[in-house]
């Protein structure tokens, strides 16, 4: 069974329908790229599954359990939401780093309020943080920015904060990491930097869902990719087929854009 | 000299006034913004109104209907007699009318702060209130302290305004060498203000200079 299942999520804002009966499946150690036009839901569809929007029809499931019934009450619960999130990971478009901690405590600090709830937290506590911070400090070098821990964002470039923001949402080890345009806010010289610490992430199999407009990108390191437009989607399958010979018409119109 | 010491000690009243007025006006301005941003309409609307029933009136007219208002209304005063009452009728009069004025820069300081904060919390899993306390306050406290700094300069010179349910502060207390014909104790009074205000500009600079570290 796989990972993630979603299935005929519907979303409108108002009379608009946004996203209508999206449905996609995602494998443990998968990598799914969603392109598509501005406007088309994609950033809706993420919002979605990290439930900082309810969706109106659908289900999501994650490893079985079931986190949404947009027909079933009892999983619409705004208390039981925060712990659902952590099945996710969202990197924004704009990094919405906190600005009043550096790279360090940014990656921390979520862990270091959840370690709270745990039973062990009062006795344990200096070796939790230490944990954490080790962690952390793990997760910085891996992004290659040792040297930067103790920066605040605003002394970063956008590709570094950017990477600080992957290593915080991998500080909680969620199931599916979501990226949100993580490069579409960067001058084309830093895009290169995050675009590489997201290849390492799909070499080590980290199971992720990228929405991105970086065509190339998206062939070589996705294993599949879903096509959307007007909130509906148009074509999915592996990426290679999807870049090189889409199936739909509407597919190919889209793709014409970037080839050029 | 003697003037001098009785000015000061006055001037104790404007100090006292000024203290517990924040002690309590910031904090409950606080409750005053949440009130205002409520998702719930009728909550809102009633909060909305009366800050703009205290932002539109005169303090000096709040502090009299505080003060008189529910003996006239045939209450029976709640205030006990002699200068305790009128400071604490006073106190009352300023928290209130302060706390609507904070909270409106409160309400502007929060609702600066970019969405994506809040989002970025929600999605690390974090409650509301840990958002508000280590995400949102900070960037709140960094954006408002100017305003702040403005407003609480003016409640410096507003404590004053005490003197007219006949608090005796500084003003009031020099007035009366003046209505003896003594004019310089009244124009000396502003030694006073200027002092205090001087002091709370730096602290206020202070305060500014140490959030200067983030952007
Ligand atoms: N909060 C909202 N209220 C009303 N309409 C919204 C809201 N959020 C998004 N929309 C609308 O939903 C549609 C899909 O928006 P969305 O941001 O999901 O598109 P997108 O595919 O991410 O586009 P882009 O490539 O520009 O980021 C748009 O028409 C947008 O105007
Ligand atoms: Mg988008």
């Amino acid at each position: 069974m796989a990972l993630l299942e979603a299935t005929g999520i519907g979303k409108n804002f108002g009379s608009t329908k946004v996203l209508q009966n999206i449905s996609l499946s995602l494998e443990k150690g998968e990598a799914l790229a969603i392109i598509g036009s501005s406007g088309s839901g994609k950033t809706t569809l993420l919002r979605c599954l990290n439930f900082l929007e309810t969706p109106d029809t659908g289900r999501i499931v994650v490893d079985g359990e079931t986190l949404w019934d947009a027909d079933d009450p009892a999983t619409h619960k705004e208390r039981e939401k925060r712990k659902k999130r952590l099945h996710f990971g969202l990197v924004f478009q704009n990094f919405n780093l906190f600005p009043q901690y550096t790279a360090l405590q940014n990656v921390m600090l979520a862990g270091q309020l959840l370690a709270r709830e745990r039973p062990d937290f009062r006795t344990n506590r200096k070796q939790i943080y230490e944990g954490l911070e080790i962690q952390a400090r793990r997760l910085l070098e891996q992004m290659g920015l040792s040297d930067r821990a103790n920066h605040y964002p605003h002394q970063l470039s956008g590709g570094q904060q950017q990477r600080v923001a992957i290593a915080r949402a991998l500080a909680l080890e969620p199931d599916i990491l979501c990226f949100d345009e993580p490069t579409s806010a960067l001058d084309p010289e830093l895009t290169g930097e995050v675009l590489r610490v997201l290849r390492e992430l799909a070499a080590k199999k980290t199971t992720m869902i990228i929405v991105t407009h970086e065509m190339a990108f998206a062939r070589d390191v996705a294993d599949r990719i879903l096509f959307m437009d007007g909130g509906v989607v148009v074509e999915e399958g592996p990426a290679h087929q999807v870049i090189d010979h889409p199936r739909e018409e509407r597919t190919r119109r889209f793709l014409a854009h970037y080839s050029a | 000299m003697v003037i001098w010491s009785r000015l000061t000690e006055s001037f104790w009243l404007n100090t006292q006034l000024f203290a517990l007025t924040l002690l309590f006006a910031l904090p409950l301005g606080l409750v005053v913004a949440f009130g205002s941003m409520s998702r719930f309409t009728p909550l809102r609307a009633v909060v909305r109104t009366f800050v703009w029933v205290i932002r539109g009136t005169p303090l000096m007219l709040q502090i009299i209907v505080i003060y008189l208002g529910p003996g006239l209304m045939g209450w029976g005063t709640p205030w006990p007699a002699g200068s305790f009452g009128r400071l604490w009728a006073a106190v009352v009069a300023f928290v209130i009318n302060y706390a609507c004025y904070f909270s409106e820069i409160y309400r502007g300081g929060i609702e600066s702060v970019p969405r994506g904060q809040t989002e970025a919390g929600q999605v690390l899993g974090m409650t509301r209130a840990q958002i508000f306390f280590r995400v949102t306050l900070l960037q709140v406290v960094k954006r408002i302290l100017p305003p702040m700094g403005n407003e609480v300069i003016t409640l410096v010179k507003d404590t004053s305004l005490a003197n007219v349910i006949s608090n005796k502060e500084i003003i009031m207390m020099a007035k009366e060498y003046s209505a003896k014909g003594l004019i310089w104790p009244l124009f000396s009074t502003a030694i006073f203000f200027l002092v205090f205000v001087g002091v709370l500009t730096l602290l206020f600079g202070a305060l500014e200079k140490k959030l200067d570290y983030f952007k």
